[in-house]
């Protein structure tokens, strides 16, 4: 075997107390496309910013042609031949399309010739397919063309190693052949391509080799197709029992189960639960009918229907980018629909900003936590009670201090200085507290140890049983299943498949849908 | 097609600068006295523009740069009787100089914080100069021989914007333009395709600081004396930065007509000092309200404007 292009050696990553990348371990052979795989969370943009150099690594050693280049910042990593483009484009948005080339091409060649340096760009733009759209701001693109954008820039560098990040996400199928087509004209002898990716036909199609990430760490590498018939790699991204034995992390998993404990059940958790509306018992108390919403360009939900009841658990399902955090976002008025009805309590509320949908009584535990840093605990949980009086206050804080005792323990600590799940309570905490009558939770699960996933869903549990209406979005299918009364599941913006928690679990569409199947 | 513009533009430089060196033959003290206030603030101007614009680096240490070229220059022909033109490209390395040793340090503030960064540079200068009794203390210094005829310093003026006007020209229309505003819009995405933003904004600091260091000198060659409190006042940078707001920020004509503004503006409201600085208040809110864009992008949308007002 020839010597390896680029060579990662024991790469760590740590922010904080959380680890992003655990000793990862990569060598790529020149002329190679290597697929890299896994859930969200699990490092995969990291990896790209740890070899593009936008992040220092904590340890390890990366090696371009045998040399040692983790420590250089990413200029001197673009000048030394890796090309890399971001997961959401970040062209430079006033300047044209070709001047976006200009950059790359200028900086690594300052005093290059203006002629063969214009017929290099229009090759590269025929290439991405941009060639009519040369003199247009870079504003004007829609996100497909963004993203072919972000890969002709990389490829003015000329590079030797390129990291293609997500540069399938939010396309439709069509988009992903000719994304396909492009890459596959990249490949030669010459350049090894990294794609991480979620729409796995792109790694399907043109990666030979995957690694598959999971809590920062390579849990599999080999050959593409193995990868995918691997039962382990469908559990990671289906979550079964068995992958959460299987895959966590045990050192992380005993670090936060000191911390992590939930009180016994029958805690008072009235306080929290707004009584349910008198006015006719049997009306939905969401109902959402051809909602259509996205980001700008991007469409992602495309006629979404749902109704749920007062009181009821409900999981929304589906692989990544198939619009879960949209539909979230849609509901608690982040965005607002472009078409369709969206009643709540039987108020039309569509187009409602957000502050308002809140105090209708939608609470919205954000993907990603969001918690307040420079708030304390305890000034993280009183935000969302404002405007209730001080008694009541008390009672719901004492409550959700019931439901998580570690939020009163560390009431005084910053709100980010805890572990990443006592932050997820914090979150789920600061949902509560607004006592609201409908609560979405949004991929609570993300990047937790398993244990202490079990430990939230029990809490979620509890809510369901004081009567509590739920709306739970998860990648993780038997945890969601397991406490849903009814389940969707989402599939290229609208509901591909709904029903009993217990029929969809058999139903083979769910794993064709995460995982995808030669068809 | 940069080319041909850039070629057209120094071309258009070079003949306004040439017609503008005969100026004193056809107009009094007057005349060139303004002239030659509309000279120094276009220089300003400009390297402010190519600052703040260009590479997006908000600085209001202009002051601090131009009272560096003001002492320097003085000090240069008062102890060592350098010829003045030696003087003023001393005064300008000088500039250079400072803005390259405190560009570690301002450079790690970001967008605000480098803006303050500045300010302060420019107090510590001043009170520095204010304490310590070599540089001449709180009453400044005098210079010791009577400065050249006005006509000579216009000369002087004229040839200090030519400069600054090339050297905007230099960064507007080559690919130095490309990588500044890359730099500008994302740092990190430029990084990633290889541009150094270190170095690209150190450039930019440098050239502008110069050029401040250039305008200084020959300002104080004129005034004959110089304090503290008049060459690092904070009014330098105000000034220059209600200009390129009034004309533009980042569009190439935008110091030009700012200056021009600005000075016409003090010449008519000359006996009304309090309303003066009112007008210019209120003549900012408006723009920066109505116009962000200043009077040049102002002038440049209005075809389209009337256009929409035609139909509506």
């Amino acid at each position: 075997m020839s010597a390896p292009l680029l060579e990662v050696t024991g790469l760590v990553k740590r922010y904080g107390g959380l680890v992003a990348i655990d000793h990862v371990d990569l060598r790529l052979q020149p002329g190679t496309i290597t697929g890299v795989i896994g859930p969200n969370g699990a490092g995969k943009s990291t990896l790209i910013g740890l070899i593009g150099g936008a992040v220092a690594p904590s340890e390890g050693v990366i090696r371009l042609d045998g040399r040692d280049v983790s420590r250089l910042p990413a200029s001197e990593r673009a000048r030394a031949g890796i090309g890399r483009t971001y997961q959401i484009p970040r062209p430079f948005l006033d300047m044209t399309v070709e001047e976006n080339l200009e950059v790359a091409q200028y900086s690594i060649q300052p005093f290059a010739r203006a002629a063969p340096a214009r017929a290099e760009r229009t090759a590269l733009l025929a290439r991405a397919g941009l060639s009519d759209v040369a003199r247009l701001p870079a504003r004007a693109l829609p996100l497909l063309r963004r993203k072919r954008l972000e890969v002709a820039r990389a490829l003015a560098l000329k590079p030797h190693i390129v990291l293609l990040d997500e540069v399938g996400a939010g396309l439709v199928d069509s988009e992903i052949t000719e994304l396909i087509a492009l890459i596959q004209t990249i490949a030669d002898p010459g350049t090894a391509i990294v794609i991480v990716e979620h729409v796995l036909r792109v790694v399907r199609e043109c990666c030979a080799r995957s690694l598959v990430l999971n809590f920062g760490k390579k849990l599999i590498e080999g050959p593409t197709a193995e990868i995918f018939a691997n039962d382990e790699v469908a559990a990671v991204y289906l979550g079964t029992g068995g992958a959460r034995a299987a895959t966590g992390n045990p050192n992380l998993a005993a670090f936060e189960e000191a911390a992590v404990s939930v009180s016994p059940r029958g805690v008072a958790l009235s306080p929290l639960i707004a009584p349910p509306s008198t006015a006719d018992a049997g009306a939905p108390l969401l109902e959402l009918r051809g909602i259509c919403s996205g980001y700008g360009q991007a469409r992602v939900l495309k006629g979404v229907d749902l109704r749920v009841r007062q009181g009821q658990a409900i999981a929304i399902l589906g692989a990544n980018g198939a619009g879960k955090t949209t539909l979230a976002r849609t509901i608690s008025g982040a965005i607002v629909p472009t078409a369709g009805s969206f009643r709540f309590a039987g108020e039309n509320v569509s187009g409602r900003p957000a502050h308002r949908i809140a105090q209708l009584g939608i609470a919205h535990c954000m993907e990603g936590r969001r918690i307040f840093p420079t708030l304390s605990v305890q000034e993280n949980l009183l935000i969302a009670a404002r405007g209730a009086g001080a008694d009541v206050t008390r009672e719901r804080l004492s409550a959700v201090h019931d439901l998580f005792p570690i939020l009163a323990e560390r009431k005084n600590q910053p709100g980010t200085s805890m572990s990443g799940g006592q932050q997820q309570m914090l979150a789920i905490g600061r949902a509560l507290m607004a006592r609201p009558r409908l609560v979405i939770f949004d991929e609570i699960s993300l990047g937790l140890a398993p244990v202490v996933m079990d430990s939230l869903y029990d809490a979620l549990a509890e809510l369901k049983t004081a009567g509590v209406t739920l709306i739970v979005i998860e990648q993780d299918v038997d945890r969601a299943l397991a406490l849903a009364d009814y389940a969707f599941v989402l599939e290229h913006g609208v509901f591909g498949l709904s029903g009993e928690p217990t029929e969809i679990a058999a139903d083979p569409r769910l794993r064709h849908i995460y995982i995808g199947t030669a068809d | 097609m940069n080319a041909r513009a850039g070629g057209a533009e120094v071309a258009l430089i070079g003949v306004a600068f040439a017609a503008l060196w005969f100026a004193p033959l056809f107009t009094g003290d007057y005349g060139l006295q303004i002239a030659f206030r509309v000279l120094i603030y276009l220089t300003l101007a400009e390297s402010w523009n190519l600052l703040a614009g260009s590479a997006g680096l908000v600085s209001l240490g202009t002051s601090c740069f131009v009272g560096l070229g003001a002492y320097v220059a003085f000090g240069l022909l008062n102890n060592l009787d350098a010829p003045l033109p030696v003087a003023l490209a001393v005064a300008a390395l000088a500039g250079g100089a400072l803005a390259a040793l405190v560009s570690p340090a301002l450079f790690r503030l970001r967008g605000l914080y480098f803006t303050v960064g500045t300010l302060a540079l420019a107090e510590l200068l001043r009170l520095t100069m204010v304490n310590v009794s070599a540089f001449g203390g709180a009453t400044g210094i005098i210079l010791r021989d009577d400065p050249p005829p006005l006509p000579e310093l216009f000369h002087y003026a004229l040839v200090v914007a030519l400069i600054a006007s090339l050297a905007m020209t230099a960064c507007a229309r080559t690919r130095v333009s490309v990588i500044l505003r890359a730099v500008r819009d994302d740092e990190d995405a430029a990084a990633q395709m290889g541009v150094r933003p270190f170095r690209v904004k150190l450039g930019a600091f440098v050239l502008a600081s110069a050029l401040g260091a250039l305008a200084g000198g020959v300002q104080a060659v004129k005034l004959g004396a110089i304090e503290p409190y008049g060459m690092f006042g904070l009014q330098w940078s105000i000034d220059v930065l209600s200009m390129v707001i009034i004309g533009g920020v980042g569009l190439r004509l935008g110091s030009l007509v700012g200056a021009l503004f600005v000075v016409a503006l003090g010449e008519a409201l000359a006996d009304y000092p309090e309303a003066h600085i009112a007008i210019t208040g209120a003549i900012l809110i408006v723009l920066i309200r109505f116009a962000p864009r200043g009077v040049v992008g102002f002038a440049a949308n209005l075809p389209g404007l009337m256009r929409k007002w035609a139909v509506a």
